[in-house]
Protein backbone atom coordinates (compact mmCIF):
# COMPACT_ATOMS: atom_id res chain seq x y z
CA UNK A 1 0.00 0.00 0.00
CA UNK A 2 1.30 3.21 -0.93
CA UNK A 3 -0.46 7.10 -0.05
CA UNK A 4 -1.13 9.01 -2.83
CA UNK A 5 -2.51 12.30 -2.78
CA UNK A 6 -3.51 14.44 -5.30
CA UNK A 7 -5.86 17.13 -6.74
CA UNK A 8 -8.99 16.28 -8.19
CA UNK A 9 -11.77 18.51 -9.94
CA UNK A 10 -9.81 21.52 -7.44
CA UNK A 11 -9.87 19.41 -3.59
CA UNK A 12 -7.23 17.67 -2.36
CA UNK A 13 -7.40 14.42 -2.01
CA UNK A 14 -5.23 11.14 0.13
CA UNK A 15 -6.00 7.90 0.28
CA UNK A 16 -4.01 4.44 0.78
CA UNK A 17 -3.85 2.25 -2.38
CA UNK A 18 -2.76 -0.76 -3.05
CA UNK A 19 0.16 -0.04 -5.77
CA UNK A 20 -1.41 -2.07 -8.65
CA UNK A 21 -4.53 0.13 -8.55
CA UNK A 22 -5.30 1.51 -11.47
CA UNK A 23 -6.21 5.31 -11.44
CA UNK A 24 -9.75 5.11 -13.24
CA UNK A 25 -10.61 2.38 -10.27
CA UNK A 26 -8.61 4.40 -7.78
CA UNK A 27 -11.08 7.48 -9.00
CA UNK A 28 -14.20 5.18 -9.62
CA UNK A 29 -14.30 3.11 -6.11
CA UNK A 30 -12.46 5.01 -3.88
CA UNK A 31 -13.66 8.70 -4.55
CA UNK A 32 -17.07 7.40 -6.26
CA UNK A 33 -16.56 10.33 -8.99
CA UNK A 34 -18.24 7.13 -11.42
CA UNK A 35 -18.56 10.18 -14.52
CA UNK A 36 -15.48 8.36 -15.60
CA UNK A 37 -16.45 4.71 -17.35
CA UNK A 38 -14.21 1.91 -17.99
CA UNK A 39 -15.44 0.55 -21.61
CA UNK A 40 -11.91 -1.92 -22.92
CA UNK A 41 -9.65 -2.09 -19.86
CA UNK A 42 -6.96 -1.90 -22.64
CA UNK A 43 -6.54 1.86 -23.66
CA UNK A 44 -8.64 1.49 -27.02
CA UNK A 45 -12.18 2.90 -26.40
CA UNK A 46 -11.37 6.33 -24.35
CA UNK A 47 -14.52 5.94 -21.92
CA UNK A 48 -11.88 6.92 -19.04
CA UNK A 49 -10.29 10.20 -20.39
CA UNK A 50 -9.15 12.52 -17.87
CA UNK A 51 -6.83 15.05 -17.94
CA UNK A 52 -3.90 14.87 -15.52
CA UNK A 53 -1.87 18.21 -15.31
CA UNK A 54 -3.61 19.54 -18.24
CA UNK A 55 -3.53 16.67 -20.54
CA UNK A 56 -5.87 13.70 -22.10
CA UNK A 57 -4.75 10.67 -20.55
CA UNK A 58 -6.80 7.05 -20.12
CA UNK A 59 -7.00 6.44 -16.60
CA UNK A 60 -7.30 2.40 -17.25
CA UNK A 61 -3.23 3.03 -18.20
CA UNK A 62 -1.92 4.95 -15.58
CA UNK A 63 -1.72 3.48 -11.96
CA UNK A 64 -3.14 5.76 -9.14
CA UNK A 65 0.61 6.12 -7.84
CA UNK A 66 2.09 7.53 -11.11
CA UNK A 67 -1.04 10.40 -10.35
CA UNK A 68 0.81 11.21 -7.07
CA UNK A 69 0.94 15.25 -7.06
CA UNK A 70 -1.20 15.40 -10.02
CA UNK A 71 -3.59 18.04 -10.60
CA UNK A 72 -7.08 15.49 -12.14
CA UNK A 73 -9.82 16.62 -13.86
CA UNK A 74 -12.70 14.58 -14.76
CA UNK A 75 -16.12 15.04 -15.96
CA UNK A 76 -17.82 15.92 -12.41
CA UNK A 77 -14.88 18.81 -12.68
CA UNK A 78 -15.28 20.50 -15.81
CA UNK A 79 -19.11 22.07 -15.29
CA UNK A 80 -18.33 25.43 -13.21
CA UNK A 81 -21.80 26.29 -11.73
CA UNK A 82 -23.57 26.36 -15.27
CA UNK A 83 -22.71 23.24 -18.09
CA UNK A 84 -18.94 23.82 -19.82
CA UNK A 85 -19.95 24.49 -23.25
CA UNK A 86 -18.57 21.18 -24.23
CA UNK A 87 -21.73 19.67 -22.14
CA UNK A 88 -23.83 22.27 -23.39
CA UNK A 89 -23.25 21.85 -27.09
CA UNK A 90 -23.47 17.85 -27.00
CA UNK A 91 -26.99 18.89 -24.66
CA UNK A 92 -27.67 21.12 -28.28
CA UNK A 93 -26.52 18.88 -30.64
CA UNK A 94 -27.40 15.26 -29.65
CA UNK A 95 -24.17 14.12 -29.32
CA UNK A 96 -24.87 11.26 -27.44
CA UNK A 97 -27.26 7.99 -28.17
CA UNK A 98 -26.46 5.50 -25.31
CA UNK A 99 -24.58 7.85 -23.38
CA UNK A 100 -21.55 5.12 -22.35
CA UNK A 101 -18.56 7.38 -23.92
CA UNK A 102 -19.82 10.51 -23.72
CA UNK A 103 -17.36 11.51 -20.97
CA UNK A 104 -14.57 10.40 -22.58
CA UNK A 105 -15.58 12.12 -25.79
CA UNK A 106 -16.23 15.17 -23.26
CA UNK A 107 -13.25 15.44 -22.09
CA UNK A 108 -11.09 14.81 -25.21
CA UNK A 109 -13.35 17.12 -26.89
CA UNK A 110 -12.21 20.08 -24.33
CA UNK A 111 -8.51 18.73 -24.57
CA UNK A 112 -8.50 18.73 -28.49
CA UNK A 113 -10.10 22.24 -28.60
CA UNK A 114 -7.69 23.97 -25.93
CA UNK A 115 -4.61 22.52 -27.75
CA UNK A 116 -5.60 23.97 -31.19
CA UNK A 117 -6.66 27.15 -29.27
CA UNK A 118 -3.29 27.26 -28.02
CA UNK A 119 -1.22 26.50 -30.89
CA UNK A 120 -3.55 29.64 -32.98
CA UNK A 121 -4.49 26.13 -35.03
CA UNK A 122 -8.19 25.73 -36.93
CA UNK A 123 -10.68 22.85 -35.61
CA UNK A 124 -11.92 21.89 -38.27
CA UNK A 125 -14.37 19.02 -38.59
CA UNK A 126 -11.58 16.57 -40.20
CA UNK A 127 -9.34 17.67 -37.88
CA UNK A 128 -12.11 16.77 -34.98
CA UNK A 129 -12.42 13.36 -36.75
CA UNK A 130 -8.35 12.38 -36.78
CA UNK A 131 -8.79 13.76 -32.84
CA UNK A 132 -11.43 11.70 -31.82
CA UNK A 133 -9.23 8.29 -32.91
CA UNK A 134 -8.74 7.51 -29.49
CA UNK A 135 -12.38 7.90 -28.71
CA UNK A 136 -14.74 4.97 -30.17
CA UNK A 137 -18.37 5.18 -29.78
CA UNK A 138 -20.53 1.64 -29.65
CA UNK A 139 -23.75 3.27 -31.27
CA UNK A 140 -21.59 4.59 -34.36
CA UNK A 141 -23.05 8.14 -33.33
CA UNK A 142 -19.94 10.17 -34.75
CA UNK A 143 -21.46 12.91 -36.72
CA UNK A 144 -23.40 14.62 -33.54
CA UNK A 145 -20.76 13.70 -31.74
CA UNK A 146 -18.53 15.92 -34.09
CA UNK A 147 -20.74 18.53 -34.36
CA UNK A 148 -20.69 19.12 -30.77
CA UNK A 149 -17.39 19.50 -30.74
CA UNK A 150 -17.53 21.79 -33.75
CA UNK A 151 -20.16 24.21 -31.72
CA UNK A 152 -17.85 24.08 -28.46
CA UNK A 153 -15.06 24.86 -30.25
CA UNK A 154 -16.76 28.03 -31.43
CA UNK A 155 -17.68 28.78 -28.07
CA UNK A 156 -14.77 28.19 -25.79
CA UNK B 1 5.89 -2.18 -4.13
CA UNK B 2 6.18 0.63 -6.53
CA UNK B 3 9.87 2.64 -6.49
CA UNK B 4 9.56 6.15 -8.37
CA UNK B 5 12.98 7.52 -7.87
CA UNK B 6 13.75 11.05 -8.60
CA UNK B 7 17.54 10.22 -9.03
CA UNK B 8 18.82 7.70 -12.06
CA UNK B 9 21.21 6.34 -9.36
CA UNK B 10 18.39 5.32 -6.92
CA UNK B 11 16.86 3.67 -9.63
CA UNK B 12 19.64 1.41 -10.92
CA UNK B 13 20.32 0.46 -7.30
CA UNK B 14 16.75 -0.62 -7.21
CA UNK B 15 16.80 -2.07 -10.35
CA UNK B 16 20.39 -4.23 -9.80
CA UNK B 17 18.70 -5.18 -5.75
CA UNK B 18 14.95 -5.92 -6.21
CA UNK B 19 14.80 -5.98 -9.98
CA UNK B 20 10.60 -5.30 -10.64
CA UNK B 21 8.67 -4.21 -13.74
CA UNK B 22 10.47 -0.93 -15.16
CA UNK B 23 7.67 1.74 -16.37
CA UNK B 24 7.57 5.17 -17.79
CA UNK B 25 4.09 5.72 -20.04
CA UNK B 26 2.47 1.95 -19.14
CA UNK B 27 1.04 2.04 -22.35
CA UNK B 28 1.91 -1.48 -23.16
CA UNK B 29 2.45 -2.64 -19.26
CA UNK B 30 -1.11 -2.18 -18.18
CA UNK B 31 -3.28 -3.33 -20.86
CA UNK B 32 -0.78 -6.51 -21.60
CA UNK B 33 -0.87 -7.41 -17.82
CA UNK B 34 -3.50 -10.38 -17.63
CA UNK B 35 -6.50 -10.45 -15.76
CA UNK B 36 -4.89 -11.11 -12.04
CA UNK B 37 -1.61 -11.17 -13.10
CA UNK B 38 -0.34 -7.38 -12.93
CA UNK B 39 3.19 -7.04 -11.93
CA UNK B 40 3.36 -6.26 -7.90
CA UNK B 41 7.07 -4.51 -8.14
CA UNK B 42 7.03 -1.60 -10.31
CA UNK B 43 10.29 1.05 -11.04
CA UNK B 44 8.87 3.87 -13.02
CA UNK B 45 10.99 6.14 -14.45
CA UNK B 46 9.05 9.23 -15.35
CA UNK B 47 10.40 10.94 -12.01
CA UNK B 48 13.99 11.32 -12.61
CA UNK B 49 15.32 14.27 -13.62
CA UNK B 50 17.41 14.65 -17.02
CA UNK B 51 16.19 11.45 -18.14
CA UNK B 52 12.93 12.85 -20.57
CA UNK B 53 13.11 15.31 -23.19
CA UNK B 54 14.94 15.82 -26.62
CA UNK B 55 18.17 17.63 -26.94
CA UNK B 56 20.45 18.12 -28.86
CA UNK B 57 24.58 17.76 -29.15
CA UNK B 58 27.57 17.64 -31.18
CA UNK B 59 27.41 14.17 -32.14
CA UNK B 60 23.66 13.31 -31.41
CA UNK B 61 20.72 13.75 -30.70
CA UNK B 62 19.50 12.31 -27.62
CA UNK B 63 15.77 11.03 -27.27
CA UNK B 64 15.81 10.25 -23.41
CA UNK B 65 14.54 7.56 -21.90
CA UNK B 66 10.79 9.37 -20.53
CA UNK B 67 10.23 11.32 -23.59
CA UNK B 68 7.20 10.53 -25.08
CA UNK B 69 5.48 10.40 -29.31
CA UNK B 70 4.02 13.94 -27.62
CA UNK B 71 7.42 14.95 -26.90
CA UNK B 72 8.52 14.18 -30.74
CA UNK B 73 5.76 15.50 -32.41
CA UNK B 74 6.14 18.79 -30.49
CA UNK B 75 9.90 19.07 -30.76
CA UNK B 76 12.12 21.06 -33.92
CA UNK B 77 14.01 18.17 -35.58
CA UNK B 78 15.82 17.50 -38.71
CA UNK B 79 13.33 17.03 -41.85
CA UNK B 80 15.18 13.11 -41.50
CA UNK B 81 13.11 13.14 -38.25
CA UNK B 82 9.94 13.47 -40.40
CA UNK B 83 9.00 9.64 -40.92
CA UNK B 84 9.42 9.60 -36.67
CA UNK B 85 7.13 12.41 -36.10
CA UNK B 86 4.17 10.30 -38.94
CA UNK B 87 5.01 7.04 -36.82
CA UNK B 88 4.55 8.90 -33.69
CA UNK B 89 1.18 10.61 -34.59
CA UNK B 90 0.23 7.03 -35.96
CA UNK B 91 0.62 5.42 -32.69
CA UNK B 92 -1.89 4.06 -30.76
CA UNK B 93 -3.85 8.20 -30.11
CA UNK B 94 -3.53 11.60 -28.79
CA UNK B 95 -3.74 10.03 -24.87
CA UNK B 96 -1.62 6.72 -25.79
CA UNK B 97 1.21 10.10 -27.11
CA UNK B 98 1.11 11.55 -24.05
CA UNK B 99 2.02 8.87 -21.89
CA UNK B 100 3.92 6.30 -23.88
CA UNK B 101 7.57 6.78 -24.79
CA UNK B 102 9.91 5.79 -27.88
CA UNK B 103 12.35 3.76 -25.25
CA UNK B 104 9.36 1.95 -24.27
CA UNK B 105 8.22 1.05 -27.59
CA UNK B 106 12.00 -0.48 -28.52
CA UNK B 107 12.09 -2.10 -24.94
CA UNK B 108 8.80 -4.14 -25.77
CA UNK B 109 10.28 -5.40 -29.19
CA UNK B 110 7.06 -5.86 -30.86
CA UNK B 111 7.91 -6.56 -34.48
CA UNK B 112 4.90 -4.17 -35.45
CA UNK B 113 6.64 -1.36 -33.17
CA UNK B 114 6.28 1.64 -35.05
CA UNK B 115 9.05 3.58 -33.63
CA UNK B 116 11.62 1.18 -34.99
CA UNK B 117 11.63 1.36 -38.98
CA UNK B 118 11.89 5.05 -38.64
CA UNK B 119 15.07 5.02 -35.90
CA UNK B 120 16.94 2.24 -38.00
CA UNK B 121 16.68 4.62 -41.27
CA UNK B 122 18.29 7.04 -38.82
CA UNK B 123 20.70 4.50 -37.72
CA UNK B 124 20.07 5.40 -34.16
CA UNK B 125 21.87 3.50 -31.16
CA UNK B 126 20.68 3.19 -27.66
CA UNK B 127 22.59 4.03 -24.73
CA UNK B 128 22.11 0.99 -21.88
CA UNK B 129 22.95 1.89 -18.41
CA UNK B 130 23.89 -0.36 -15.49
CA UNK B 131 24.97 0.52 -11.81
CA UNK B 132 28.05 -1.02 -11.58
CA UNK B 133 29.04 -0.81 -15.14
CA UNK B 134 28.08 2.48 -16.29
CA UNK B 135 26.34 3.08 -19.74
CA UNK B 136 27.25 0.84 -23.08
CA UNK B 137 26.42 2.07 -26.25
CA UNK B 138 24.50 -0.18 -28.70
CA UNK B 139 23.43 0.11 -32.53
CA UNK B 140 19.29 -0.35 -32.37
CA UNK B 141 19.91 -2.65 -35.59
CA UNK B 142 22.16 -5.50 -32.89
CA UNK B 143 19.92 -3.86 -29.73
CA UNK B 144 15.95 -5.75 -30.59
CA UNK B 145 17.01 -9.67 -31.45
CA UNK B 146 13.90 -11.02 -31.95
CA UNK B 147 10.07 -11.24 -31.35
CA UNK B 148 9.64 -9.42 -28.09
CA UNK B 149 13.53 -9.96 -27.43
CA UNK B 150 16.67 -7.10 -26.85
CA UNK B 151 20.13 -7.35 -25.12
CA UNK B 152 19.08 -5.45 -22.28
CA UNK B 153 20.28 -6.91 -19.30
CA UNK B 154 18.38 -7.27 -16.51
CA UNK B 155 20.38 -4.50 -14.68
CA UNK B 156 20.37 -2.46 -17.43
CA UNK B 157 17.90 0.49 -18.21
CA UNK B 158 17.81 1.96 -21.86
CA UNK B 159 18.41 5.96 -20.45
CA UNK B 160 18.40 7.06 -24.26
CA UNK B 161 18.12 6.96 -28.05
CA UNK B 162 20.92 8.67 -29.85
CA UNK B 163 20.69 9.94 -33.06
CA UNK B 164 23.75 10.98 -35.16
CA UNK B 165 22.84 14.16 -36.89
CA UNK B 166 21.50 13.48 -40.28
CA UNK B 167 22.22 14.20 -43.29
CA UNK B 168 20.24 18.00 -43.48
CA UNK B 169 19.61 17.42 -47.42
CA UNK B 170 17.99 13.83 -46.24
CA UNK B 171 13.52 14.56 -45.95
CA UNK B 172 11.64 11.29 -44.66
CA UNK B 173 8.43 9.81 -44.63
CA UNK B 174 6.44 6.80 -42.63
CA UNK B 175 3.64 4.71 -44.47
CA UNK B 176 1.44 2.46 -42.24
CA UNK B 177 -1.28 -0.05 -43.40
CA UNK B 178 -3.47 -1.39 -41.00
CA UNK B 179 -6.74 -2.70 -41.29
CA UNK B 180 -8.41 0.86 -40.39
CA UNK B 181 -6.97 4.25 -39.68
CA UNK B 182 -6.15 4.73 -36.45
CA UNK B 183 -5.53 2.37 -33.09
CA UNK B 184 -4.26 -0.72 -35.02
CA UNK B 185 -1.35 -2.77 -35.15
CA UNK B 186 0.91 -2.36 -38.23
CA UNK B 187 0.39 -4.88 -41.03
CA UNK B 188 3.38 -3.55 -42.81
CA UNK B 189 4.79 -0.63 -42.18
CA UNK B 190 7.67 1.55 -44.60
CA UNK B 191 10.18 4.60 -43.38
CA UNK B 192 12.26 6.00 -45.97
CA UNK B 193 14.95 8.67 -45.64
CA UNK B 194 15.52 10.02 -49.52
CA UNK B 195 18.07 13.00 -50.92
CA UNK B 196 18.45 14.03 -54.24
CA UNK B 197 21.21 15.61 -56.68
CA UNK B 198 20.61 19.03 -58.63
CA UNK B 199 19.12 16.82 -61.47
CA UNK B 200 16.45 15.42 -59.21
CA UNK B 201 17.85 11.77 -59.33
CA UNK B 202 18.38 10.34 -56.03
CA UNK B 203 21.82 10.39 -54.04
CA UNK B 204 21.32 8.76 -50.77
CA UNK B 205 18.39 6.40 -49.87
CA UNK B 206 17.57 4.66 -46.69
CA UNK B 207 14.84 2.11 -46.31
CA UNK B 208 13.51 -0.16 -43.47
CA UNK B 209 10.51 -1.81 -42.98
CA UNK B 210 8.53 -2.91 -39.95
CA UNK B 211 6.02 -5.98 -39.05
CA UNK B 212 7.34 -8.08 -42.11
CA UNK B 213 10.01 -10.46 -40.25
CA UNK B 214 10.51 -10.74 -36.53
CA UNK B 215 12.64 -7.67 -36.07
CA UNK B 216 12.58 -4.57 -38.33
CA UNK B 217 15.24 -4.33 -41.16
CA UNK B 218 17.28 -1.98 -43.27
CA UNK B 219 17.13 -3.28 -47.21
CA UNK B 220 20.23 -2.62 -48.48
CA UNK B 221 19.58 -3.85 -51.89
CA UNK B 222 16.87 -1.82 -52.32
CA UNK B 223 18.48 1.09 -50.82
CA UNK B 224 21.34 0.98 -53.51
CA UNK B 225 18.87 0.14 -56.47
CA UNK B 226 16.95 3.61 -55.95
CA UNK B 227 20.32 5.55 -56.12
CA UNK B 228 20.50 7.28 -59.63
CA UNK B 229 16.41 6.44 -59.81
CA UNK B 230 13.96 9.73 -60.29
CA UNK B 231 11.84 9.53 -57.74
CA UNK B 232 8.36 9.94 -59.55
CA UNK B 233 9.41 7.17 -61.57
CA UNK B 234 10.29 5.36 -58.98
CA UNK B 235 10.54 1.39 -59.37
CA UNK B 236 10.89 -1.33 -56.54
CA UNK B 237 12.27 -4.69 -57.66
CA UNK B 238 9.92 -6.94 -55.69
CA UNK B 239 12.92 -9.50 -55.87
CA UNK B 240 14.92 -7.22 -53.26
CA UNK B 241 12.79 -7.79 -50.49
CA UNK B 242 14.46 -11.54 -49.60
CA UNK B 243 15.42 -10.85 -46.07
CA UNK B 244 11.52 -10.33 -45.65
CA UNK B 245 9.88 -13.06 -43.72
CA UNK B 246 6.45 -11.98 -42.69
CA UNK B 247 3.42 -14.15 -40.87
CA UNK B 248 0.27 -15.11 -42.18
CA UNK B 249 -2.53 -13.93 -39.44
CA UNK B 250 -5.26 -12.48 -39.47
CA UNK B 251 -4.17 -9.05 -39.75
CA UNK B 252 -2.69 -10.32 -43.22
CA UNK B 253 -1.66 -12.92 -45.51
CA UNK B 254 2.49 -13.24 -46.36
CA UNK B 255 1.59 -12.94 -49.86
CA UNK B 256 -0.60 -9.90 -49.16
CA UNK B 257 2.19 -8.05 -47.07
CA UNK B 258 4.70 -8.76 -49.45
CA UNK B 259 2.85 -7.12 -52.00
CA UNK B 260 2.04 -4.41 -49.56
CA UNK B 261 5.58 -3.33 -49.19
CA UNK B 262 6.57 -2.72 -52.80
CA UNK B 263 3.54 -0.26 -53.13
CA UNK B 264 4.38 1.54 -49.64
CA UNK B 265 8.05 1.82 -50.58
CA UNK B 266 7.04 3.99 -53.58
CA UNK B 267 4.89 5.70 -51.90
CA UNK B 268 7.41 6.31 -49.11
CA UNK B 269 10.21 7.62 -50.98
CA UNK B 270 8.06 9.69 -53.17
CA UNK B 271 6.89 11.54 -50.37
CA UNK B 272 10.57 11.70 -48.73
CA UNK B 273 11.60 13.54 -51.87
CA UNK B 274 8.69 16.26 -51.20
CA UNK B 275 6.16 14.59 -54.14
Amino acid sequence: MTTVSMTVNGKAVSADVEDRTLLVDYIREHLRLTGTHVGCDTSQCGACVVHVDGKAMKACTMLAVTADGADVTTIEGVANGDLHPMQKAFNDNHGLQCGFCTPGMIMSGIDMVNRYKADGKTLDETAIRHELEGNICRCTGYHNIVKSIQQAAGEM
Amino acid sequence: MYHAPTELNDALRTLSEEGGQVVAGGTDVYPSAKQGKMPTHFLDLTRISGLGGISHHQDSIRIGATATWTDVIKSDLPAAFDALKQAAREVGSVQIQNSGTIAGNLCNASPAADGVPPLLALDASVELTSMTRGSRRCPLSEFITGVRQTTLLPDELLTAILVPPPPVEMGSAFEKLGSRRYLVISISMTAAMVSCDDTGKIEQARIAIGACSPVALRMPLLEASLIGQTPKDVTIDPDLFASLTPIDDVRGSTEFRLDVVVEQCARAVKRAANL
